[in-house]
């Protein structure tokens, strides 16, 4: 390999990480399809997929703990925006707009995309953990070995956890953002909590809520999905589960921004306006 | 291909991990209500064996026959119910770190059965009483011993009445006393519930008190099955040294120079 020439190094080099990239794409995927099925079969034998409880300790974790993170970053955000953004419309005598910029960005961009990557690093990162450690102490092999579908009864619950749970935290990021920005409006820009919700609601549309709220069901399965599924692949003890929760939030993180922006790109493709 | 009569049997099975040959051709047949204990060195491949029984791992060739179904040919959900019918304790016995006790042992009772609360507890209060756990129910298994995951681990494992029970290194690293406490656990539970099954172990004392019925794994295959006194007069050179633990043998040719030379 040492008189290899160095485009074919490359090459290879490309093609050795497409090759991976694509791997990974292909495994995440499965791995969807399968707990899909998994519980789907469940509900064919006319048994739960899992208990009501296992599912409820689950959206406690996600979602309510999670509230007062989601709510504060989105409050400081929210602040900023309206502050920067403020003066600089002040300047052309528009910082009316102020409520509605905040609103739109909110419940369309920031809030869905903002509430993911919290949700990557302190959920996703916990999903992969536990189940990582599970995995290496040979507790989901066991599980497997007793009949019972680990896919169901491990990642079905976490994953529909956080598929609903996301929406929730993106309106309760967009609600803490725009209530910080009403407080900037009022303080600096003399713009009264009554008109601020008029202007807000002449600028938002059902559309932007639509587009957000879905926006964040997707993302909420993305993560979870990336979290159990880099979890139940752990490989290599303690050190194994420390560099696959690592990976879990670096990859969950980026896929959410990467769905995000092509979600986008798709949406202002077919509705411009 | 014939259906087999047996409760296990191997047909030229052979396994590899990327370039380790660990199975090459191994042929086992077990018979209903025997206790088998299967022997070879660490790394030989006897708890592949026990997966490959149970369908977790697929064997590159060759078959795996659990009563008359072929393992490698069922679908997910019939796997699933046929490993119902399997119990099996695991070296680190594998509980649910996260669960107590009483949940661990009740958790293939509530995912698998219709029972009432009030019929799983009387289950779990009986199994463990079997195995003489039943004031621990509300520990957790950081709690426990060794020795207590075990026993607890058995619990679980015979829950659901399996017909075969699989045991992966049963008493290693359990002293001498706790050991045999296992030991006897195993064969009473299989002489009063009819149980097969088939341990996994290098520890010589407790498969000798075990086995009704003896196999020697050694490069992939078994190369010696019968009885544990036909056994004690192997004249197989690698059944002889493996049993009297001798470092003088076909098991260390080569190897034995490396770590001298050390």
């Amino acid at each position: 390999m040492a008189n290899a020439n160095p485009p074919v190094l490359v090459a290879q080099g490309v093609g050795h990480l497409s090759r991976n990239f694509l791997r990974e794409v292909g495994g995440v995927f499965w791995f969807i399809i399968n707990t899909f099925e998994e519980t789907f079969e469940r509900l064919q034998q006319g048994r739960v997929p899992f208990r009501a409880a296992s599912f409820f300790r689950y959206t406690q974790r996600t979602g309510v703990d999670s509230v007062p993170l989601v709510g504060l970053v989105s409050f400081f955000l929210g602040l900023t925006m309206a502050l920067l953004t403020g003066y600089q419309l002040q300047r052309f005598g528009t910082e009316r707009l102020i409520p509605g910029l905040v609103a739109i960005t909110f419940t369309r961009e920031l809030g869905p995309l903002m509430t993911g990557i919290m949700l990557a690093a302190r959920i996703g990162a916990a999903f992969t953990a536990e189940l990582g450690t599970m995995q290496v102490s040979e507790e989901v092999e066991a599980i497997e070995a007793m009949g019972i579908g680990p896919l169901r009864f491990l990642v079905a619950p976490r994953m529909l956890a956080l598929f609903f749970l996301m929406p929730c935290l993106s309106t309760v990021s967009n609600i803490a953002a725009v209530l910080a920005s009403s407080l900037i409006c009022k303080a600096y820009f003399s713009i009264a909590f009554p008109y601020f919700l008029d202007l807000v609601k002449d600028s938002l549309l059902i559309r932007d809520i639509i587009t957000g709220i879905l926006k964040s069901f997707l993302f909420g399965l993305l993560i979870a999905a990336i979290a159990c599924y880099r979890g139940l692949t752990v490989k290599g003890g303690a050190a194994g589960v420390g560099t696959s929760t690592t990976s879990s939030v670096v990859t969950a993180i980026t896929t959410v921004i990467g769905f995000d922006t092509l979600y986008n790109v798709i949406y202002t493709t077919f509705y411009p306006t | 291909m014939t259906t087999p009569t047996h409760m296990v049997e191997l047909r030229d099975v052979c396994m590899q991990f990327e370039d380790k040959k660990v199975l090459d051709g191994c042929s086992l047949k077990v018979q209903p209500e025997e206790r088998l204990v299967v022997m070879g060195q660490s790394g030989s491949g006897k708890s592949t064996l026990l997966r490959l029984i149970l369908g977790i791992l697929r064997a590159n060739s060759g078959s795996i026959f659990f009563k008359q179904f072929q393992i490698a040919e069922l679908s997910r959900r019939k796997l699933q119910r046929i490993r119902q019918h399997i119990g099996m304790v695991y070296q680190y016995s594998a509980l649910l770190s996260s669960r107590t006790v009483r949940d661990n042992v009740a958790l293939p009772l509530e995912e698998l059965t219709d029972k009432s609360r009030a019929e799983i507890d009387k289950i779990i209060d009986e199994k463990l009483d079997l195995v003489g756990m039943k004031d621990s129910k509300d520990l957790l298994p950081d709690e426990l011993s060794g020795g207590m995951r075990k026993r607890v681990a058995l619990a679980r494992a015979l829950v659901l009445e399996p017909e075969l029970l699989l045991l992966d290194e049963p008493s290693a690293g359990l002293d001498p006393v706790i050991a045999s406490v296992i030991d006897e656990l195993i064969i009473s539970l299989s002489e009063k519930s009819k149980v097969t099954s088939i341990t996994v172990t290098h520890e010589m004392e407790s498969a000798f008190r075990i086995a009704t019925r003896m196999a020697m794994l050694y490069q992939g295959k078994i190369i010696e099955e019968g009885e544990p006194e036909q056994f004690k007069q192997s004249k197989d050179p690698v059944v002889a040294q493996f049993i009297s633990g001798s470092t003088e043998g076909p098991i260390l040719e080569g190897s034995l120079d490396a770590i001298t030379k050390k």
